[in-house]
């Protein structure tokens, strides 16, 4: 063993520039896989992580505290499978509430809460996180949940009848289980007044990955209670599961696509660089056959020439892939309260094994071939390399006229070597085709963001303030209890109804919205939330958008295919997004019957959306929201899209001071952050796996140089200058390079075409056109070059070399 | 044009060597002369002669061929010197193998810029004077060492260099193959080729050059003229 290791040792002291090639493509290919197996990993792991953490209810019953007793409730904390059980909690589901807001003047009345009684945050259910204040330590105190409805600043007041509670905390429940809590007496308190009994029971199961076991143990809590205690069906944790997904599963199967790219461009490079090693150290195998080495020792020796650096790489690229998901797991832990994220520790050993095992497969096939050979013939092949290859077109480039020499002469460098250029070509394609689909990657993100973006469409909201409050109070969220606020809104308070502008009113602002010069279009805007037919209950329904006042195509929302509704007030037409036709299983041009209590509209499907998300989304005019629900009638607010250039900040402003202190003008631009953390993650990744590929072509031309010295320097002594010899070098991996490109560029839209609308589908939508037909004409033909690019970059520094290399020096070189 | 070569106190060193390879060697080369540079292995011969061709650079001394300082050029320009100055002829040929004949022999005047259509002709009437056009179109494998040695020959005077440098130009062949090499160089001799050979063979020294300087341990043992011999009477 010692002989092999000294052998491996030997060898590795004259091979650095492969070892560094070897080290920095295993390198690259454990971060990219690193970062795309965690990525994978974590597609539902940062809600997971809480919901362990916190101890999550896997099921949150409301009951009836007037049709069974405390015994018979302790009793049935024992049904089958029930690891831990909280409560019951008193709680009020229906109370509706007064707001005030620090630092605003005025009250939002008739906010609905759901309250519950806890004495405190921890618990063996819905252990509750608190990120600002206290609990509650006396009465006329309240905790509201930072992602409930209800205030949520410290200091601001809820008055429910004649008492006013103040917040002292905002805490967080993985399952949302309440918009606020008050000790126990105040609840009973506030109860008592509205003469409800209700509780709330949290339960965990030790089995519960289905709603299949979840339904099972639903019904065996009811039967453990006596009938009518449980109150309608329990709130599912699954439910929530799915709503909170983690935002990060769209991005998943791009990450992945790269992952496996920089996988199987590091494996062909490895097999390309140990292939290469060992065809120059054929004479030294056979040297080291002729002392005694058996073949195996010869493999194991090259196997362990690669392990060296390969494993350093593997190290080293495990830290790089953790850092780069470092970003996306912040977000994620900031979202989720759980601390820290981080890439699983399975997938931290897991990848770097893989890739140690596939380089070590790579290296055994060549080290095997030439270890098999007798001495004798690997020293002489070793000595004495004649070339097999490539002679017709050597011969064929010989006859070209008007091509420099120099050039002729490295076109026909590829044909010596059929096997090398053929990784090459693979490895060059894989690189371009790479850079290509992250273009075009980069661009359709760009595109999505624009689609869904409020702020880029409609930067500018207009919308009186309710009577007596003067301010700037959050606009309307989105989504019932677990709904997270989505890209396009803020999040704030489901007040009362809005009220809709007086005739008057609409005169003002149109009238200030027409005088402002930087105004394109504007349009009305009323929301809504309703539960329809066939729709889930986990985002309460339905978001309801009608636009009016204009052609609903100015809301710059993206077509994925039809056309925008009609504003006809007799036309009852909807736009829907892909979540609506999948969860109700229509199609565009199909007949829907919206039903609201009595109210019932049959509408056409004339449209379908580009909204991704867990939301279902519904677009209607002004006229058909007002048939399903009457009570939204009128004019809400105003949404403005801008001029080109124009800041929404300063239109803002400006518009603000015309209309006065009665309206609340609202610049909603948005960060572009989460566009741009993503942006900079794809070009990190394709110039990775750039740097790979041209880190195979460095590798094989340095073969080249090698295996040529001598006629190199045959060729300085008959007077090539240094300028043709880097010409020549070059050239021998031009052709490679562009015939690579060429190819890559439809390789690299295919998988465009294919990973973005997998990426849709992670985020319930399909795609309209304008994010899948991105490459343009001359594009592609600058893409089709980045094949030729990475050929030379790879092949400078080699061919510097080559040319720098003093003649005499590379005559002696056998 | 007096003296076609000429080093002043050349020296060249190699980094880690104990002693330099040439030490302070100075001498001329007249037009049209044959000399003959001899001596035992690793006496320094080869590596003056890479100094006069400008693939090698002294540590320190000048050396000039013709009006080309040329232990100043640079890289560039030492190449493009020995593509007008300078033919050089290899013990082992150093012919490339993927290359047919012609290809080889047309190498030189392609890298310098020939018409194709002159380069040709030259390559051709070279052959023919060389006896070898009947394997033009062959690869270097299956020319004997005669042949080959013959190619390099018309390959070095493809440009119709002033100067024709050979290392050891018969080091590779049979005695007889040598005999055969020797004669062609007198002849190129005897119409006016100045030629400088690396030998370690007296006999080929005394046959086919009119002078002899014998380097030993890098420095210039004796300079003598032949005094009998076919290129001493020519």
């Amino acid at each position: 063993m010692s002989a092999v290791l000294h052998a491996a040792r030997g060898g590795l002291g004259g091979r650095r520039l492969q070892a560094v090639i070897i080290g920095l493509v295993v390198l690259v290919s454990t971060a990219a896989s690193t970062l795309a197996l965690g990525m994978l990993a974590d597609a539902h792991s940062p809600f997971d992580h809480a919901f362990a953490q916190q101890h999550g209810a896997d099921l949150a019953f409301a009951v009836d505290t007037t049709k069974a007793t405390p015994a018979q409730f302790a009793n049935a904390a024992h049904v089958k499978g029930a690891t831990a059980v909280a409560g019951p909690f008193a709680a009020d589901d229906n109370v509706t509430v007064k707001v005030t807001l620090p630092g605003i003047s005025g009250s939002l009345n008739g906010v609905p809460l759901d309250l519950v009684g806890r004495p405190a945050p921890g618990g063996p259910v819905d252990d509750l996180t608190l990120q600002q204040g206290h609990w509650p330590t006396k009465d006329n105190q309240i905790v509201m949940s930072a992602d409930g409805n209800g205030p949520g600043q410290l200091g601001a007041t809820v008055t429910i009848g004649d008492q006013t509670l103040t917040v002292v905390g905002i805490a967080n429940s993985v399952t949302n289980t309440a918009d606020g809590w008050v000790l126990p007496a105040e609840l009973t308190a506030i109860a008592s007044q509205a003469g409800t009994h209700e509780a709330q029971l949290l339960y965990r199961f030790g089995s519960d990955a289905t709603s299949g076991d979840l339904a099972a143990d639903a019904s065996a809590v009811t039967a453990a209670l006596p009938k009518g205690t449980v109150v309608g069906a329990p709130a599912s944790y699954l439910s929530v599961r799915q709503s909170e997904q983690s935002s990060v599963a769209p991005w998943v199967p791009f990450i992945i696509a790269f992952g496996v790219i920089a996988l199987v461009i590091s494996v062909l490079i490895v097999v390309n660089v140990v292939s290469g090693a060992v065809v120059a150290g054929t004479t030294r195998i056979g040297v080291l056959k002729s002392v005694g080495f058996t073949p195996a020792q010869v493999v194991a020796a090259y196997v362990l020439l690669v392990a060296v650096p390969a494993v350093t790489g593997a190290i080293v690229g495990v830290v790089c892939g953790n850092l780069l998901a470092a970003p996306i797991y912040r977000q994620n832990a900031q979202v989720y309260q759980v601390g820290v994220l981080g890439v699983p520790f399975w997938v931290d050993v897991a990848v770097p094994l893989t890739v140690l095992v596939l380089t070590a497969a790579a290296a055994i096939g060549p080290a095997s071939r030439t270890g098999s050979m007798s001495a004798i013939q690997a020293i002489a092949t070793g000595r004495a390399p004649r070339p097999r290859h490539g002679f017709l077109t050597q011969r064929a480039l010989a006859r070209l006229t008007g091509v420099p020499r120099p050039v002729t002469l490295g076109f026909a460098a590829p044909a010596a070597r059929p096997g090398r250029t053929f990784v090459t070509v693979v490895a060059v394609l894989f690189g371009a085709a790479a850079a290509t689909f992250g273009v075009g990657l980069s661009v359709s993100l760009n595109h999505v963001f624009n689609d869904i973006a409020q702020g880029s469409r409609l930067p500018v909201q207009v919308r009186p303030l309710p009577p007596g409050v003067t301010g700037n109070p959050a606009g309307p969220a989105k989504g019932g209890k677990g709904g997270k606020a989505g890209p396009h809104q803020s999040v704030g308070i489901i007040g009362p109804r809005a009220q809709p502008l007086t005739a008057a009113q609409q005169r003002s602002v149109t009238a200030a919205i027409d005088a402002q010069p930087g105004t394109l279009h504007y349009l009305t805007e009323r929301n809504d939330s309703l539960n329809f037919p066939g729709l889930g209950t986990a985002n309460g329904g339905a978001f309801i958008t009608a636009y009016g006042g204009g052609d609903p195509a100015w809301a710059k929302l993206a077509l994925i295919s039809g056309t925008w509704y009609s504003q006809s007030p007799g036309t009852a037409e909807i736009d829907v997004n892909t979540l609506f036709l999948t969860d109700t299983g229509t199609q565009v041009g199909d007949i829907y019957t919206m039903v609201n209590g009595t109210h019932k509209v049959t509408a056409k499907i004339v449209g379908e959306v580009f909204a991704p998300g867990n939301d279902t989304d519904v677009y209607m005019s002004p006229s058909t929201l007002t048939a399903i629900d009457p009570a939204e009638a009128g004019v809400s607010q105003y949404v403005i899209s801008l001029r080109p250039g124009v800041s929404a900040d300063a239109y803002a402003s400006s518009l603000q001071g015309a209309l006065g202190d009665t309206y609340n003008v609202n610049a909603n631009t948005g960060s572009g952050k989460e566009l741009i953390a993503i942006t900079v993650l794809v070009a990190m990744l394709t110039v990775a796996i750039i740097a790979v590929a041209g880190l195979g072509v460095l590798n094989t031309v340095a073969l080249q140089i090698r295996e040529k010295a001598h006629d190199i320097g045959v060729f300085k002594a008959l007077g090539m200058t240094p300028g043709q010899t880097l010409a020549m070098v070059v050239c021998s991996v031009g052709i490679t390079g562009l015939v690579a490109g060429i190819i890559a560029v439809p390789a690299g839209i295919a998988l465009h075409h294919n990973v973005l609308p997998t990426m849709a589908h992670a985020a319930n939508s399909s795609l309209p056109a304008s994010v899948i037909s991105v490459y343009s004409g001359p594009e592609m033909i600058g893409l089709a070059l980045a094949g030729l690019v990475i050929a030379v970059a790879g092949a400078l520094a080699p061919a510097t070399w080559a040319s720098r290399s003093r003649t005499a020096t590379a005559l002696r070189t056998e | 044009m007096d003296t076609v070569v000429q080093l002043e106190n050349v020296t060249k060193r190699y980094d880690g060597a104990p002693a330099p390879a040439v030490s302070d060697v100075s001498l001329r080369v007249q037009p049209g002369e044959a000399v003959a540079v001899m001596g035992p292995s690793g006496s320094g011969k080869s590596t003056l002669l890479n100094l006069v061709a400008g693939m090698d650079k002294p540590t320190s001394g000048a050396v000039r061929v013709g009006d080309e300082r040329v232990d100043m050029l640079s890289e560039a320009g030492a190449a493009r010197f020995r593509r007008r100055q300078v033919g050089m002829i290899f013990q082992f040929f150093n012919l490339l193998d993927d290359m047919t004949v012609i290809d080889n022999v047309l190498l030189p005047a392609q890298l310098a810029g020939v018409k194709t259509k002159d380069a040709r002709q030259r390559a051709e009437e070279l052959l023919s004077t060389l006896r070898i056009s009947h394997r033009r179109d062959a690869y270097p494998a299956r020319l004997s060492g005669g042949e080959r040695q013959r190619v390099a020959i018309a390959r070095a005077l493809v440009n119709k260099p002033s100067l024709l440098l050979a290392d050891e130009p018969t080091g590779a062949v049979d005695s007889a193959t040598g005999e055969e090499i020797g004669r062609l160089l007198l002849d190129l001799n005897a119409q006016g080729q100045t030629l400088i050979v690396v030998t370690h063979s007296p006999e080929l020294a005394h046959r086919y050059a009119r002078r002899v300087i014998r380097i030993a341990d890098g420095r210039v043992a004796s300079d003598t003229p032949v005094v009998s011999g076919p290129a001493a009477a020519s």
